[in-house]
């Protein structure tokens, strides 16, 4: 799949389920490198617990599933009219982290080659 | 791979040796395999009842297309779980009335070529391949039922299996997207999509007959016993599958699976357990039974391939609430539109429109009616334009109808003025 409409799949998902919850504010940065990006998203909704934990659960599923990365994967972002579903992008990310900053939630993103080292990431 | 994977393997694979051994036990084992070898150049355009031919060799024959599938999915190294499930069993219901090992092994083996120049691995396109052998009676057709010398068609069928294997991840991820996972049969939208291409080409060419069902309406015990059988089968193995004292978690995750809306994907067995998931397919598996029993309809192999998909997709996205009303919706047009019960389009729409459950368990009991009652009147129509070259006909005529409901719906909810900015 092309860099771009993947990148804009996932952006849209993740950005579907931040306006889910009516932020006033919400940014969206994107950096990319040969073999990875790195997209951080973050809103001014400061989330609890369970809900954190809930969006952790989702983005970092405990095993990969190519069988519904590739082809169910195909559905992220392109539906606004119901529930956003973050497993889709789960499963065609290798990493994610959500936390709450002072002002409310931040998801990180990194997504890559199955080469790609989060920890080698340069920004 | 998991211990209680592991575990699910052997419930497939024990389920698949019980139909093996229940189609030597009735058939004898010579009759069975000579059965065997002339249901693979069978006409198998819908509707074509393999029980016809022989009990046995059906059963024998479906359970090979599921060790296929089974095979694929092991060697793709995903998952056997909800997903990969489903397509196993729903082709082996569909080895009863049209697929075969040879119309199914050149569509699998196209969708392995397209993974390839993908660049990707068969595991991601497993579910396309193995779904996809809905346009095996393409692979028949231009094999033995098209005129000219065998010599050169079996070769033909060969390239045409491939041909529209390597298509079909194409065609059902551009699919996939317009119904937005209501209609759990994607993959026969998609097949009954590239099937009105084909039978247009063959009509053409004056190669397309008129549609003929073959349908085999004496009851046999075996056949009779066959679901109940696995019903309970895949409830005790549900009960036991994780270990000694987890019968009541698996009755909970049970109970837990029925408030999904089963839209695509759900896995139940990740969403909650395998063994919930289990006693979810043994209970819808007995549900159908029961009904087919009060109306008395012919337990033949289009009927017990549409239970057996019912059972399938009991791990990915169905479950008794967000069956029931669809079912009902088809019940209530049946006796709208004055048709039997027991004819083969109303009771094969009856099982095979829980592709439509989805809306049923997103949109609420109405809606899924609604929907039922529509895709008895489509199923019956769309058949026609493909000339039953897609053997999963419910799930292109379930396309359509989900296509209609989800692009009305979301014409409704973009333009709500409540949530527009204010003036």
């Amino acid at each position: 799949m092309k860099r771009k409409e993947f990148l804009s799949r996932l952006i849209g998902e993740i950005s579907g389920y931040i306006l889910e919850s009516n932020p006033l504010r919400m940014v969206i940065s994107l950096h990319q490198e040969e073999d990875g990006a790195h997209i951080i998203i973050f809103d001014d909704k400061i989330r609890d617990k369970n809900e954190l934990q809930e969006i952790r659960k989702a983005l970092n599923p405990t095993e990969k599933r190519p069988e519904l990365a590739e082809y169910y994967g195909m559905m992220a972002g392109r539906d606004a009219a119901w529930d956003t579903r973050l497993k889709l992008v789960g499963w065609q990310i290798k990493k994610a982290t959500v936390e709450n900053n002072d002002s409310g939630t931040q998801i990180e993103l990194w997504l890559g080659e199955d080469s790609f080292n989060p920890a080698n990431f340069t920004m | 791979m998991e211990h209680t994977e592991k575990r699910l393997y052997i419930v497939i694979l024990s389920m698949l040796l019980m139909m093996i051994v229940a189609g030597f036990a009735t058939d004898g084992i010579i009759k069975t395999v000579v059965h065997i070898w002339e249901l693979q150049y069978t006409r198998a355009r819908l509707i074509q009842d393999f029980t016809v031919t022989s009990i046995g060799a059906a059963l024998v024959n479906a359970a090979l297309v599921g060790l296929i599938g089974l095979i694929v999915v092991f060697f793709s190294e995903v998952h056997l779980a909800g997903p990969t499930v489903a397509s196993i069993l729903t082709i082996t219901g569909f080895g009863l009335f049209g697929n075969t090992p040879f119309n199914s092994i050149p569509i699998i083996l196209g969708v392995w070529i397209a993974s390839r120049l993908a660049r990707k691995s068969l595991g991601s396109y497993s579910l396309i391949a193995l779904f996809g052998t809905a346009l095996g009676p393409l692979v028949t057709l231009v094999a033995f039922e098209l005129t000219g010398s065998v010599f050169w068609m079996l070769p033909l069928s060969i390239i045409v299996g491939l041909a529209v294997g390597f298509i079909l991840p194409a065609v059902a991820g551009s699919l996939l997207v317009i119904h937005q996972g209501y209609n759990l049969y994607n993959v026969g939208f998609s097949c009954g999509f590239i099937g009105l291409f084909a039978a247009g080409f063959l009509k053409a060419l004056h190669s397309l007959d008129d549609l003929i069902i073959v349908w085999n309406t004496q009851n046999h015990l075996t056949l009779m016993l066959l679901i109940p059988v696995f019903a309970i089968y895949l409830i005790i193995c549900g009960v036991c599958i994780e270990g000694k004292h987890s019968w009541n978690s698996s009755c909970k995750d049970f109970i837990k699976i029925q408030k999904h809306s089963g839209r695509l994907p759900s896995d139940f067995t990740d969403m909650n357990s395998i063994g919930g998931t289990l006693i979810n397919m043994g209970v819808l598996a007995l549900i159908c039974w029961t009904y087919a029993m009060i109306i008395k309809a012919p337990l033949n192999g289009p009927v017990l391939g549409g239970i057996f998909t019912v059972i399938a997709f009991g791990g990915f996205g169905k479950h008794v609430r967000n069956c029931l009303p669809v079912m009902a919706g088809v019940i209530i047009a049946t006796l709208v539109f004055g048709k039997s019960l027991v004819a083969p389009g109303p009771i094969l729409a009856l099982f095979f429109c829980t592709t439509l459950a989805p809306i049923a368990g997103h949109f609420g009991w109405i809606a899924g009616i609604i929907v039922g009652f529509i895709h008895l009147f489509m199923v019956e129509t769309t058949a026609t334009w493909h000339g039953g070259l897609d053997l999963y006909n419910n799930g292109f005529a379930g396309g359509l109808t989900a296509t209609l409901f989800v692009a009305f719906m979301q014409w409704y909810r973009t333009n709500r003025p409540q949530e527009d900015f204010k003036s």
